[in-house]
């Protein structure tokens, strides 16, 4: 059976309070070790990033604006959606990365032998490499999730938009003796914690979705991480992508402060 | 009780048969290979969290020492080609000597990659589940390099063994003296191989694997032309760092290891391919900044701050002017000074080529609103490192004292005892 889904996400920064609710939910679902020292951002483990912008880093109240821009794996999928692309994808020695019929980027813990390739050329710095052991601590072992695997140390990690919940959903509707895989629809853990239901999840392939409505009405507030393409018109945009794969992600922002998509910008 | 005693005392009347000069060399050496071993355990056991790199400094310093050690390694390649097919008999003295430099260098590219990776355990995926996809050319290009080196390198393996049958003890069998011997006439078949691997995996690891990432704008190129630019450097930078391994071992051996038309005949056609690859890197650079960058809406001046951006793109430049104005001009070429310098800054601008890649290309932010980052080798990563080029010295200094690794010298033979030994 073909898989017609193509999942997206978009993420209402004007909603958002910066709570971090969101990454919280995400390592509890993932199994996020957590180390002595999380202190080390640049060595931490975690897939939801919250990356803190201000509009002026030497502005003081009330001129000063700050936003929390959560920032998980993007799902790029390049230039041509129908033949996904992504720029960490093709680079993997070892097939330990590949992108499913349903658009999500997926990782195989258990297959990666720790190159980092796939980090080097993801644009997001959205992979997380396990540079210690993952540590369980006490409790902390009674609550690991059972569908997904414990990752050695010394391979690489990502979101995959909880596509193990997919599966779980999946398992339950079968049970019901639903067997149409494209009727199965599922919330990542990120999006079901969000207190302010700032994170919308769905399909960009079904025009009838939430997901694609919300982007549809919210044309004006739309945009994704730095990625100049979409300002530029149709003629250049396909210009440009004659040249090159732009990482074309699935995952879009709202804004309506015009700060915000300012700082997409490289000056 | 009384093996272990004579063992000792070899091991002392070969260690006072060097020089004093050579003695501390040696202490030094093995002092970076006691830590190459302890810091080395200590990576493969507990993990790389030891080193300064992280998940926005994914590639450090052995990437670097591997870029440099296979760009320089290069040589090998590039020497054989010259002598088995294209017939030039003035290296045939450094042939030797080349075979095994080329030899270790891989084979050191391959134990700091071991290191390197997080799953040392799991490196034979690399030839059980490679991402090959259904067409003759592999998709990953690191796939392309892992199959590459490892084929070269067994080359270079098959190439060095009429070397090691030279030593006397196992020359005195006959069979393995004619093996040697056969082998040594049909190394032109394994220069043609080693060229054919050698000229794809120098273009993948040095410039394929780096320009194919097309959401990096300091590494995207959207030609392959880069490709073509580091095979060029690595003949050029491969060719003299050759002649300056020679150049220091008759330095030290206090010999003439290699004739001087040997020197000047290679130093020519690195002086020859440092002019291409001086044009070529122009016309590389030259693209970077007016076609590649633009099209992330990003300039190639504002990737260029942090540690590791224009000084090192001008000091690798000064090297390469002064690398063609040495080498390829006869009369410099053919003075002493002047050849030196230029052999040291062909080989020093294409290590300066590597480090820049790894180093400025890492740091480069990936946001507008973060800063270029900076990267700190621990202790680990520098002894790991060092050591691994001690041994890599060590090595070639027990093929020059019991191997006709220079088979001129040995033909000249100024066999005072104490020079022969170093």
């Amino acid at each position: 059976m073909k898989m017609n889904r193509r999942w997206g996400m978009a993420i209402d920064l004007d909603k958002c309070t910066g709570c971090g609710v969101c990454a919280m939910a995400c390592a509890q679902e993932n199994n996020m070790p957590v180390f002595e020292d999380d202190s080390d951002l640049p060595k931490r483990v975690q897939f939801l990033d919250l990356m803190k912008v201000t509009n002026d880093r030497d502005a003081s109240y009330p001129d000063v604006e700050v936003c929390y821009i959560p920032k998980m794996c993007q799902q790029c999928e390049g230039n041509d959606p129908k033949n996904p692309k992504p720029p960490c994808v093709s680079v993997c020695p070892v097939v330990a990365t590949d992108v499913g019929d349903d658009g999500v980027v997926s990782q195989v813990w258990s297959r990666c032998i720790g190159c980092r390739y796939c980090q080097a050329s993801c644009p997001y710095e959205a992979r997380a490499f396990n540079w210690w052991k993952p540590k369980y601590e006490g409790s902390f072992k009674n609550s690991l999730n059972p569908d997904v695997s414990i990752a050695s140390r010394g391979t690489v990690v990502k979101c995959q938009f909880c596509s193990h919940i997919w599966k779980r959903e999946r398992d339950k509707a079968a049970a019901n003796g639903v067997l149409d895989i494209n009727a199965v629809t599922y919330t990542p853990a990120c999006v079901a914690s969000c207190p302010t239901g700032a994170m919308v999840f769905g399909d960009l392939n079904d025009p009838n979705s939430e997901l694609n409505q919300l982007l549809e009405k919210e044309k004006a507030r739309k945009f994704r991480l730095v990625h100049t393409i979409d300002d530029k018109d149709e003629k250049t945009r396909e210009k440009l992508m004659h040249m090159k794969q732009y990482p074309n992600p699935k995952v879009f922002y709202l804004t309506s402060k015009t700060w915000i998509k300012g700082i997409m910008k490289f000056k | 009780m009384d093996l272990i005693k004579k063992f000792i005392n070899f091991l002392k009347t070969e260690f006072n048969s060097y020089s004093k000069n050579v003695r501390i060399a040696l202490y030094i050496l093995f002092f970076l290979t006691a830590g190459f071993l302890i810091f080395g355990i200590q990576i493969l056991f507990w993990g790389l969290g030891y080193t300064d790199m992280s998940n926005v400094y994914p590639f450090g310093q052995w990437i670097i020492g591997d870029l440099g050690l296979v760009g320089l390694g290069g040589g090998a390649f590039t020497t054989g080609f010259l002598l088995y097919i294209f017939r030039n008999d003035k290296l045939e003295p450094l042939i030797n000597s080349t075979v095994l430099i080329g030899f270790m260098c891989y084979l050191f590219t391959l134990v700091f990659l071991v290191f390197d990776i997080g799953q040392p355990l799991r490196a034979w995926f690399g030839y059980t589940y490679p991402n090959w996809g259904p067409g003759l050319m592999p998709i990953s290009m690191l796939t392309e390099v892992v199959w590459c080196l490892t084929l070269y390198f067994m080359i270079l393996c098959v190439e060095l063994v009429p070397v090691v049958l030279k030593h006397k003890v196992l020359e005195a069998i006959p069979v393995l003296k004619y093996i040697g011997h056969y082998l040594h006439r049909l190394m032109w078949i394994f220069a043609a191989g080693g060229t054919f691997l050698s000229f794809f995996h120098q273009g993948s690891l040095g410039g394929g694997m780096w320009d194919i990432m097309y959401g990096k704008a300091s590494w995207f190129r959207a030609h392959h032309i880069y490709f073509f630019v580091v095979i060029i450097g690595a003949t050029a930078g491969g060719t003299a760092f050759m002649t300056l391994c020679a150049y220091i071992a008759g330095k030290v051996m206090k010999k003439e290891v290699v004739p001087k038309e040997t020197f000047h005949s290679i130093a020519k056609v690195s002086g020859v391919m440092i002019t291409v690859y001086f044009l070529a890197r122009v016309i590389d650079v030259g693209l970077m900044a007016s076609k590649w960058t633009p099209l992330f809406d990003r300039s190639f001046t504002g990737m260029m701050g942090g540690y590791y951006g224009y000084w090192m793109l001008a000091v690798e430049f000064i090297l390469l002017i002064a690398a063609i104005s040495m080498l390829l001009v006869k009369k410099n070429r053919e003075k002493e000074k002047t050849f030196l310098i230029g052999i040291c800054s062909a080989a020093g601008a294409l290590f300066l080529n590597k480090m820049f890649v790894v180093l400025n290309g890492s740091s480069v932010p990936n946001f507008p609103w973060k800063s270029f980052a900076a990267y700190n080798p621990t202790i680990q990563e520098w002894f790991i490192f060092l050591g691994g080029l001690s041994v890599m010295v060590l090595i070639y200094m027990w093929f020059a004292k019991y191997t006709p690794l220079f088979p001129h010298a040995a033909g000249h033979g100024h066999d005072d005892k104490e020079h022969a030994a170093e």
